[in-house]
């Protein structure tokens, strides 16, 4: 037999029978390739396992507490940030109104009731407008149009949807389900 | 359900304890893992506790289904080779050495007959050293096939390969492993000709 069936069942890890085990001592005796193979696997085959020095998991949950404060002051710093910042933008841009209705509330109290009757009336204008619209475009517009509409509505908040499950699913490298 | 599984659903619902128990379990063959890999006991006991906190803090990414030992070292194998694929860009050196630059052996406490375990410690370091010549996901591969009997499809499952490629890493590796076995032969062969007597 050739050299090739012999380093095929030294790397598979086949188990042998009595005849094949003659045939390879057999052959070991003049390749040093498979002398090499053979000494190899057996050597892998018996490394022993090494365990940790003793009070591993003490230092795991110490880690873990230390890791738990870091986690706790991280977040803490980021809503402070977030606040902070956010108030600080907020005030920015209110500055100049707070300004104007600290100088004259009476003018700005006018203004906000005409901007808000506006929005009212507007509201009831477009509620109109849509009202008629309903009654007029189904006469106007076939179904096939209408279908066609709600169906690429439907495939947008569905690629949304998948846009947003694989953000969230993101994974550190080894961390997988 | 297996006492392991109710730990990991306890340890998922929020339990330190459960989470405890599996550390306890799993240490030795994560940090053997982590030791094969690196090669040092000091990165490998780091590597080995951030393995543990990287599970820890995603164990609600657990699928029940797999084997938790199989997510465990999965875990441990990726972050392993991440580090050494930062590492190969310093100049450390794979040996274990230290601050001078001497190698030093790792202590083996229930050591019961010191020639034999002489020898056998010169194996496992030979093998060890031999180990730090590999591709490092060859030598994930390999170390998960003869310390942790996995299967093929186990190993290709833990590393994200296929297992043909697996397969083909696992031999690529041992006839590597096996090339520098021969070469260190043929060296201490030729250390020990100059003192043989020459009547031999």
């Amino acid at each position: 037999m050739n050299h090739q069936p012999f380093e095929d069942w030294l790397l598979n890890d086949k188990n042998l029978t009595s005849p094949e085990k003659r045939e390879l001592d057999l052959h070991l005796r003049t390749c040093t390739h498979c002398t090499a193979l053979s000494a190899t696997g057996l050597a892998l085959r018996s490394a022993n396992v090494i365990a940790p020095a003793a009070g591993f998991t003490v230092r795991f949950q110490e880690r873990l507490a230390i890791q738990k404060v870091a986690e706790r002051r991280r977040k803490l710093w980021g809503m402070m940030v977030l606040l902070i910042g956010g108030a600080g933008l907020l005030s920015w841009f209110a500055a100049p109104y707070i300004y104007t209705f600290i100088s004259s509330p009476v003018e700005w109290f006018t203004a906000a009731i005409g901007y808000f009757l506006f929005i009212i009336t507007s509201l009831q204008a477009l509620t109109q407008v849509v009202s008629v619209l309903a009654r007029i475009l189904p006469d106007f517009i076939p179904p096939y149009m209408w279908m066609v509409f709600i169906s690429a509505l439907a495939g947008f908040g569905l690629l949304w949807t998948i846009s947003i499950w694989r953000f969230s699913r993101r994974t550190p490298q080894g961390v997988s389900a | 359900m297996n006492e392991e599984m109710a730990w990991v659903i306890q340890a998922q619902q929020g339990s330190d304890e459960a989470f405890t128990h599996l550390v306890e379990t799993y240490q030795t063959p994560v940090f053997n893992l982590c030791y094969r890999m690196l090669g040092e006991p000091d990165l490998a006991e780091d590597a080995a506790q951030e393995t543990f906190l990287r599970a820890f803090q995603h164990l609600h990414r657990y699928d029940q289904k797999r084997p938790f030992a199989t997510w465990l070292l999965s875990i441990a194998a990726h972050y392993c080779i991440d580090r050494l694929r930062r590492r190969k860009f310093s100049m450390f050196s794979m040996d274990a050495e230290d601050d001078e630059g001497n190698t030093f052996e790792l202590p083996d406490p229930d050591s019961p007959d010191p020639e034999a375990e002489s020898v056998k410690g010169q194996t496992r370091d030979r093998i060890q050293a031999m180990l730090k010549d590999l591709d490092n996901t060859d030598r994930a591969a390999i170390i998960m096939r003869y310390w942790y009997d996995y299967s093929e499809a186990e190993i290709a499952e833990s590393l994200r390969l296929t297992v043909s490629a697996v397969k083909s890493r696992l031999h690529r590796a041992r006839k590597e492993l096996a090339g520098l076995w021969q070469e260190e032969e043929t060296r201490a062969e030729t250390e020990r000709r100059p003192y043989e007597s020459p009547a031999f």
